[in-house]
């Protein structure tokens, strides 16, 4: 059949077909370029309208009584944040929740997807049920760890009961709300990180871990020299996400402690909604909120100078 | 034909012709026409109640109300929803937002009601006045009550060897009543208004001063008036504060409670004396609701009244809408917020049997039918008269509440408040920095 000359003839057009088709290919980068043109034009029209509009609102003053009046203000209201102390005690408040955060939630995700990686009965309902409290909302997730950490419902007051002890532990104060409330956001992170990592690790050969053990390396060495050079890349990437989530996290703490007691858990994004609008001053709330925005920009660019910079994806 | 002969011919004429076309009126007053959606807005609060009223409303008069609630710092995301001109026809505010919200020019008042004469007669003076600004009855009755009245937990009172005649009458007998109780064994003798609402700790801190006998700001030209002297109500009422706070009688955790936390934690019968909602009672004295439950007071009115107006109001907004749509938010506002097609007023007698939510009107507060609910929700029959005589005693805070920028203040307040607690903060300082604030929004506002 094969030798057939009507089935042998077209070959020529095609070569010059499949030439014509090289010389026209795109690249990686003009191909990368284009499917992502769509989320290009959809980012700028979501997110480009909203931000061009706050920072022409961070340069006026906005007044909604009495009609909609909005004069030029310049930097004005720049200046004025940077003389409010609540803005500083914000960015401080934000700074320790942030690194709390970010640590529990590394951690945790780690710890997850190490456990996740052994072989386990149930493997997949238990899989499951871990990365269900990345599926709860952020206000559910606040009315839960309300209830635990609070003392008449509370986890702690329920175990002394257990153990007989008629007190209560109060978790909800000034000196420990930040704890709780970065061991409730790192409950809802960690499982997204965890199943990323747990990814990552599914890539090792199991040779490097056979190989490990004929060289009799401990559990520590294991994880040091074969477990974690594969996933550093992907722990860069989360510290790096998990800090951006975290400094811009509102919702949760609006509904587990509302900023207090008193300013005690007031970050910054708190701080921006009390501004913007409590006090309906829209112009200084954006300049507050730009604020935000460098820091968040300023904090990932330091852990890529410090730490990304020296990792390459596998 | 004699003239008496002739006025009761002519009274009685006027009666037959008045009554047939009157209830013949009233059925077909309140049907909606426009055909659109009426959208009412409100907080969490006993919802399926008000699913059932404005279903009823749906069927019997062909409305299209859309009833839903709103989540989270109410009077905040209203007046964003306001402003923005939004699907908001109707909605519940307390008289402080209304009257800023008023101010803002978003809700038309409701003077607008063709039967605003014969509503008004049946208001009960003291929420007439709350409720009007500029000489303008803002919105409808939702409800009238009493917020800080001191319940009291008759249990542990008397345990500790107390009785109705040690009742305190006043705030600084009652700091000193808090003391005694802590040395008689009770670990907790109060639960202050500190919580974590827009109307905790900012609002346990109004009504104090005003029930100790001074005004925050002149209830005419809002000026703050608030002293620094030792003697002062504020500064009596931060002194006791500062003392209860340093005595660690108090978790610091109330700071955050929401309002159902609140109500939670002095219904488990740990703390003697808390400021509350007077209807709150029925909660407190609930079996199986309440660990305290047959055994939950109030104090009676001593030196001073206790606690200070909570209530709120149905208003209408005034968004861009057809006038077809307008006419029927006046429509069902009246049917809601006022007499039904029945000629009762059915919402508001409903809220008092429901949940022992009082109204601002005469013809519902007069009623033998309120009285028999409220006997029924007191543990005591004694406590129905100290009930009433709380209720009317109440003051209300015209001087910070009746202008457009109460709620700017009472942000203000509850973080300023929590701090001077929490980081043990200067008497004369915190006096001083509130009044300054109050002459900073009176210059904001042009007041």
């Amino acid at each position: 059949m094969a030798s057939e000359p009507g089935l042998v003839r077209p070959a020529a057009p095609l070569d010059r077909q499949a030439r014509t088709r090289r010389t026209r290919e795109l690249s990686d980068g003009h191909f990368a370029l284009l499917i992502g043109l769509p989320v290009i034009a959809f980012l700028i029209a979501v997110v480009g309208y909203p931000l061009i509009y706050s920072i022409w609102m961070s340069l006026h003053k906005i007044v909604f009584f009495g009609g909609y009046r909005a004069t030029f203000a310049g930097l004005d209201n720049y200046a004025s944040v940077l003389h409010d102390e609540q803005f500083w005690w914000s960015t401080w408040v934000t700074i320790r929740f942030t690194i709390e955060s970010v640590l529990l939630t590394m951690v945790l995700g780690l710890l997850i997807a190490l456990l996740l990686n052994r072989r386990l009965m149930l493997g997949g309902l238990i899989r499951t049920l871990i990365f269900l409290p990345w599926c709860v909302s952020l206000y559910g997730a606040g009315l839960m760890f309300a209830y635990l950490a609070r003392s008449q419902t509370g986890l702690g007051t329920a175990i002394l009961g257990l153990l007989g002890i008629d007190a209560t532990t109060d978790f909800l104060s000034g000196s420990s709300i930040i704890e709780v409330l970065a061991i409730g956001n790192a409950w809802t992170m960690a499982p997204l990180v965890a199943m990323f990592i747990l990814a990552n690790l599914k890539t090792i050969p199991t040779r490097l871990y056979d190989l490990a053990a004929i060289d009799r390396l401990s559990a520590f060495e294991t994880f040091r020299y074969v477990t974690l050079p594969p996933i550093r890349f992907s722990l860069f990437v989360f510290t790096s996400i998990t800090t951006v989530l975290s400094m811009k996290l509102f919702d949760f703490i609006f509904v587990l402690s509302g900023g207090g007691p008193g300013t005690a858990s007031a970050t910054l994004t708190y701080q921006v909604y009390k501004r913007s609008f409590k006090e309906l001053n829209l112009g200084l709330g954006s300049a507050m909120s730009f604020y935000l925005l460098f820091l968040i920009i300023g904090s990932t660019l330091l852990l890529f100078l410090l730490w990304g910079r020296k990792e390459k994806p596998l | 034909m004699k003239r008496r002969e002739f006025g009761l011919m002519t009274s009685a004429l006027a009666l037959a012709t008045a009554l047939p076309f009157r209830s013949a009126a009233a059925a077909e007053d309140f049907k909606a026409s426009s055909g659109q959606p009426i959208y009412f807005r409100g907080w969490q609060f006993a919802t399926d109640v008000v699913q059932s009223n404005v279903k009823r409303y749906n069927d019997t008069q062909a409305g299209k109300v859309d009833y839903a609630t709103v989540t989270g710092d109410y009077p905040a995301i209203m007046e964003q929803n306001l402003m923005a001109g939004s699907e908001l026809d109707v909605l519940y505010a307390n008289p402080s937002s209304a009257v800023r919200y008023y101010g803002g020019g978003w809700v038309m008042p409701a003077e607008e009601l063709p039967n605003i004469e014969e509503i008004k007669a049946d208001f009960l003076p003291q929420f007439l006045d709350a409720w009007s600004y500029d000489g303008k009855l803002l919105g409808l009755s939702y409800f009238a009550s009493c917020r800080g009245c001191i319940h009291t937990n008759l249990l542990a009172y008397e345990k500790a060897g107390f009785s109705d005649k040690d009742f305190p009458k006043n705030w600084d007998e009652l700091y000193e009543q808090v003391y005694a109780l802590h040395d008689k064994g009770i670990e907790t003798p109060i639960l202050p208004h500190w919580f974590g609402e827009y109307f905790g700790i900012s609002w346990g801190f109004v009504f104090e001063v005003l029930n100790r006998g001074n005004q925050i700001a002149d209830p005419r030209t809002h000026k703050p008036l608030l002293t620094t002297e030792a003697s002062g109500a504020a500064y009596k009422t931060l002194a006791a504060w500062k003392k209860l706070w340093n005595s660690k009688l108090v978790p610091e955790e109330v700071m955050t409670y929401s309002e159902a936390a609140y109500i939670d934690a002095y219904a488990s019968g740990r703390y003697v004396f808390s400021p509350q909602q007077i209807y709150d009672l029925q909660v407190f004295n609930k079996v199986g609701r309440s660990q305290i439950a047959g055994h939950s007071t109030i104090l009676p009115v001593g030196d001073h009244p206790w606690g200070i107006i909570d209530s709120a109001l149905y208003l209408m907004t005034k968004r861009d809408r057809p006038d077809a749509v307008t006419q029927d938010v006046k429509k069902f506002t009246s049917w809601y917020g006022y007499k039904d097609d029945t000629g009762k007023v059915a919402i508001a007698e409903r809220w008092v049997q429901e949940n022992m939510l009082f109204s601002a009107y005469k013809s519902v507060m007069d009623d033998e039918k309120t009285a028999e609910r409220v006997r029924k929700a007191v543990a005591r029959p004694d406590d129905y008269k100290t009930v009433l005589d709380v209720y009317k005693a109440t003051p209300f805070p015209a001087g910070i509440w009746k202008v457009v920028w109460s709620e700017e203040f009472n942000a203000y307040l509850k973080d300023t408040l929590a701090n001077f607690l929490t980081q043990d903060g200067d008497i004369v300082a915190t006096i001083t920095a509130m009044n300054d604030k109050i002459t900073e929004l009176n210059e904001k506002y042009g007041i």
